[in-house]
C-alpha cells in the first residue's frame, strides 16, 4: 500500500466507480501486492492466484460504486472481495492444499509489517487482544482458517479433533470474539 | 445446513466471513444474502471484525504488467472508454428496432448463428448447486462476470455476445418496472429454430429457468418480468439459446447459448469505444 492513505484509496475508488481507467491503474498499483498476498496465502498456487486476482480486480471495477466508506476501509473492502473469491475457489477444489505445517510457523512468528496506519493497528490490537482471550489453540485455529483458508476438515486434522468438535470450537470462538470486540 | 439453527444468522455469517463453511454451505449463504438483508449486514460486520488479521499478510507483488491482462478483461465488457474494439452501446428510452443495434454492429460482423461458439458444456454445469454453477459458468465467459453495481438508476443492459466479437443481442432491463427489451443485433433468423431466453439466479434454484421465446429475430422482444424481484434480476445471469422451433423440448437449454449479465447504464457514460 505504499504511502497511500485510506482516504486516497477511497478517492481512487470513487473515480473508478465513474469509470476512470487511470484511477483504476493507480488503485491497482496501490493495492495489488496486498490483494495478491491475501490470495496466494490461501491458494498457494501462483497461476491459480493470478486468475483469482484478475477476477477480484474485475469485480472491483464493476462494483466500485457499491463501496461504502462508512462500512469498511477501502483496502478491507477490496481485500475481502479477493479473499472471498479465493475461499470460494479453495472450497470448490478438493482436496484442500497440502498442509505442511508452514502455515502455523508463520502464525507463530509473524513478521510485523513496518508502517501500519494507526487505526488499523488499533483494530488489529483489539482483535489480537480478543484472540488472546480464546482458550488454548483456538486463536491459531481462527487465524489458520482466516489467513490460510483451512477448511474444517483441515483444521480437524491439524488439531487432532473430530470435525464436529472443530465446528463447536469455531462457533464458540467466534461468539466469544464478537462479545469481546463489541464490548 | 444440518447443524446450524436456521433462525440464527450470526454463526452462519461468522463462519461465512471466516471461510470455514464448505462449498455447498457457502453457495447457500451467498444466495441467501442476496435476499436477506440482515444476513448480508451480519456478514459485512463479521468481515469488518475479522479484517484486522489481513494486516498480518505479507504483500506479494503480482507479475509485471499484470494490470494489462485485467484491463483487457474489462475492455471485453462494457463501459470501457478508450477501447476501440468494443462496439458502441447506447441504451436509451427509445426501443426503435435496432436503434442500439445499428450502432453496435459497427464491427460489421453478421456472422451467422450457427457459428456461435458452443457453450453447451457451460450450461450443463448449471445442474450443480446454484452459486457453484454460476461461478463455473462465469468462468467460461469470454468477458467478465458483471454482477450488479449502483442504484442511482434502475436501468441495466446485458450484452449477449460470442467471444469478444459483436454483440448478438442487447437486453435492456428497467429494474423499477421489470420491463425487459431484447434487441437483436447481429443475430440472424435460423429456419425452424427459435431463440429462447433463460435466467439463472441463486434464488431460482440451480437450473436455468426459461423466460420464454423471442418473438422474432428481426424485431425487439419485450417481456415483463414482474414476477421476479429487482434483487434477483440484478444478480442473475441470462442466457439465450438456439432451440428447435417452439422452444427447448427438455425445459433446459439444449442448443448453443450466449450469456449476458446485467450492467448498469447509469455509471456516467454508457458508450464505449470510438
Amino acid at each position: 500500500m505504499s504511502r497511500m492513505t485510506a482516504a486516497d484509496v477511497s478517492e481512487l475508488l470513487g473515480r473508478v466507480a465513474a469509470r476512470d481507467r487511470q484511477a483504476f491503474r493507480d488503485l491497482y498499483d496501490a493495492t495489488s501486492a496486498k490483494l495478491f498476498g491475501v490470495i496466494l496465502r490461501i491458494l498457494k498456487d501462483r497461476q491459480l492466484s493470478e486468475d483469482i486476482l484478475q477476477e477480484a480486480y474485475v469485480r472491483v471495477w464493476e462494483n466500485a460504486a457499491r463501496f461504502d466508506p462508512d462500512r469498511a476501509s477501502p483496502i478491507t473492502w477490496m481485500a475481502t472481495i479477493a479473499r472471498n473469491r479465493a475461499i470460494d475457489e479453495v472450497r470448490r477444489r478438493k482436496p484442500a492444499p497440502a498442509d505442511d505445517g508452514s502455515a502455523l510457523d508463520r502464525l507463530v512468528d509473524p513478521t510485523p509489517s513496518p508502517a501500519r496506519q494507526a487505526a488499523a493497528r488499533e483494530e488489529l490490537g483489539r482483535l489480537e487482544a480478543c484472540l488472546d482471550e480464546l482458550e488454548g489453540e483456538r486463536a491459531d485455529m481462527v487465524k489458520l482458517a482466516y489467513l490460510d483458508g483451512l477448511s474444517r476438515d483441515a483444521l480437524a486434522k491439524r488439531f487432532g479433533q473430530p470435525v464436529g468438535t472443530i465446528k463447536t470450537w469455531l462457533r464458540r470462538s467466534l461468539q466469544q470474539l464478537q462479545g469481546c470486540m463489541d464490548r | 445446513m444440518s447443524s446450524w439453527e436456521e433462525r440464527d444468522i450470526e454463526p452462519l455469517a461468522a463462519e461465512y466471513a471466516l471461510g470455514t463453511l464448505d462449498a455447498t454451505e457457502r453457495a447457500e449463504v451467498a444466495a441467501r444474502r442476496q435476499r436477506e438483508e440482515d444476513l448480508d449486514s451480519a456478514i459485512k460486520a463479521w468481515e469488518q471484525r475479522l479484517s484486522a488479521m489481513l494486516d498480518a499478510v505479507e504483500p506479494a507483488p503480482p507479475p509485471a504488467n499484470f494490470i494489462d491482462r485485467i484491463e483487457d478483461r474489462i475492455a471485453g465488457g462494457a463501459a470501457a472508454p478508450g477501447r476501440a474494439q468494443t462496439p458502441t452501446l447506447r441504451v436509451d428510452d427509445d426501443p426503435r428496432p435496432g436503434a442500439a443495434a445499428a450502432a453496435a454492429v459497427s464491427a460489421g460482423s453478421s456472422a451467422d448463428v450457427i457459428r456461435l461458439r458452443r457453450r453447451a458444456s457451460a450450461w450443463r454445469g448449471l445442474a450443480l448447486a446454484a452459486s457453484v454453477a454460476l461461478a463455473a459458468l462465469v468462468g467460461t465467459l469470454a468477458y467478465k462476470p458483471a454482477l450488479l453495481v449502483p442504484q442511482q438508476d434502475s436501468r441495466y443492459v446485458a450484452v449477449f455476445q460470442d467471444d469478444d466479437k459483436a454483440p448478438r443481442f442487447l437486453m435492456s432491463v428497467d429494474l423499477a418496472t421489470r420491463q425487459v427489451t431484447i434487441r437483436p443485433v447481429a443475430a440472424e433468423p435460423a429456419p425452424d429454430k427459435a431463440y429462447q431466453l433463460w435466467i439463472v439466479a441463486d434464488a431460482l434454484g440451480p437450473k436455468p429457468q426459461s423466460l420464454g421465446l423471442l418473438d422474432n429475430v428481426s424485431r425487439p422482444t419485450r417481456k415483463s418480468l414482474a414476477g421476479l424481484s429487482p434483487a434477483v434480476l440484478e444478480g442473475a445471469l441470462f442466457g439465450i439459446s438456439l432451440e428447435p422451433a417452439g422452444g427447448s423440448p427438455t425445459g433446459q437449454p439444449t442448443g448453443v447459448a450466449l450469456h449476458g449479465t446485467l450492467i448498469p447504464t447509469s455509471t456516467g457514460d454508457t458508450t464505449t469505444g470510438e
